[in-house]
């Protein structure tokens, strides 16, 4: 069976009767022919016989990787930001924001590219921008160049302000399980102000597999 | 003799008093509700009256009361609306200048009772009922209660697809149940909810019941608050699908 999260950068496919691990192809370079069996992510009801929510994929995946029966998990993907919180075992509180949280994991890539950067080597910085969506808060980046910082202080302060708006957003827990392409980036993740666990980029389809 | 030409056109905003809807409900007035969308209405219209991040529903009464062109319209300032409808009611007297604005205060207690928002039917059809019973002067008929399983707390939201997700055995509280009890200032009422079912809570967006709405949802012990603005998006949709689902309904 082949079950898919069809993200806005990037599609994660698994092969459940395969014991390849998932696979990772740039949306852009998707066969735009592709038919999997069961998906999920804002692209997903193209593609697919059976779909299931991204928010449900998300809970899904958290309720099978994390040992904790109250946590909140928290998804950055490119285009949009999701939680769901967890108490007691029970669903206690979720959000999706695909508008004021919009397109911070897409600019942050754009950035890191741009101003040719490496965010493993870069430093979290002590302040941050107010960010509150990637599109907006590239104005901050501009003015502080302008004003004599250097290019990599910029991106970092508007990296740590990107993670600090989603800290936010999931209503500030104690701690922080993270999901989604941006758990690879170091300095995104050292820039939360609680501790984080990253879980990697694809939970999603493991709340697909647990959907089965 | 009274014709369509010759009825008085009645806007109404919120829940006037009961003895304002009984004078209405007679043949030489025509009412429209203009806190609901009407047809294809476009909600910009408001937008040269009222700042564009401002609660959907006033917007709407905006936009609605221009194109309709009541002359007269009753727009509910008191405690049992809302802050915005008061500021509102200044802007219709001033873009509407040939329509008579009366602003009433809704203070009435008679409880006619609130089985719609306990019987078992789509929850849109219900919402629907509830709204429409706010131009009937006389009590609603009965039907019968169903036990519970998802609660929705809160407004008629502006756009009622949201409701499609839930099951019919949702109960209705918080303000719209307040509206089918015509009480619509009783407080005691709307803070009601049942702790036992899982519940949405919802209000407008850019509305002061999102205070309440997110206050009672985090007191709640399975409660999720949710807002949405004009049309209720993709992820406004799947919050409550995800909801729903990861609550075993």
């Amino acid at each position: 069976m082949l079950l898919a999260d069809f993200g806005t950068s990037y599609c994660k496919l698994l092969e459940t009767r395969s014991s390849a691990p998932p696979r990772l192809i740039a949306t852009r370079t998707m066969d735009r022919a592709m038919k999997v069996d069961l998906a999920t992510g804002h692209n997903g009801k193209r593609y697919a016989t059976t779909y299931v929510n991204e928010l449900t994929a998300l809970a899904r995946g958290g309720l099978q990787l994390i040992s904790d029966n109250s946590f909140t998990l928290l998804d950055c993907g490119s285009r949009d930001i999701k939680y769901v919180a967890y108490s007691g075992g029970k669903i206690k509180d979720m959000g999706w924001n695909a508008e004021c949280g919009a397109s911070m994991g897409f600019t942050i890539e754009l950035l890191e590219k741009y101003y040719t950067l490496d965010f493993n080597t870069m430093e979290i910085p002590q302040s941050s921008f107010s960010v509150t969506c990637g599109v907006l808060g590239m104005s901050h980046i501009f003015d502080a160049v302008v004003t004599g910082e250097s290019e990599e202080i910029a991106v970092a302060k508007f990296v740590k302000g990107i993670a600090i708006n989603a800290y936010n957003f999931a209503k500030r827990p104690e701690k922080l399980y993270l999901s989604g392409g941006l758990c690879n980036n170091p300095l995104f993740t050292g820039s939360f102000p609680c501790p984080v666990v990253s879980l990697g980029r694809f939970v999603l389809l493991e709340g697909l597999q647990a959907s089965l | 003799m009274i014709t369509a030409a010759t009825r008085t056109r009645a806007g109404i905003v919120g829940i006037p008093p009961l003895a304002v809807m009984e004078m209405l409900a007679g043949p030489e007035f025509e009412i429209f509700d203009l806190d609901e969308p009407h047809g294809k209405i476009d909600i910009e219209t408001s937008s040269p009256f009222l700042p564009r991040v401002y609660c959907g529903i006033l917007r709407t009464v905006i936009s609605n009361s221009l194109v309709i062109r009541p002359e007269v319209i009753y727009i509910d300032t008191g405690a049992g609306k809302c802050d915005c409808a008061v500021h509102t009611a200044t802007v219709l007297e001033d873009i509407l200048p040939e329509c008579k604005v009366i602003r009433t205060r809704n203070s009435d207690n008679t409880e006619f009772g609130t089985p719609l928002c306990k019987t078992e039917m789509p929850l849109l059809a219900k919402m629907a009922a509830i709204t429409a019973s706010v131009q009937e002067p006389a009590p609603s008929q009965s039907p019968p209660p169903c036990i519970p399983t998802v609660g929705f707390w809160g407004v008629p939201p502006r756009d009622f697809s949201l409701l499609d997700f839930f099951p019919t055995t949702t109960h209705i509280y918080g303000w719209a149940r307040c509206m089918e009890n015509k009480t619509p200032d009783n407080l005691q009422l709307e803070l009601h909810y049942n702790p036992n079912v899982p519940t949405v809570f919802f209000a407008q967006s850019f509305c002061a019941k999102t205070a309440l709405a997110r206050h009672l949802a985090s007191k709640h012990p399975h409660g999720l608050y949710l807002d949405c603005d004009v049309t209720a998006g993709n992820s406004a949709k799947a919050k409550i699908q995800a909801f729903l689902e990861l609550s075993g309904i």
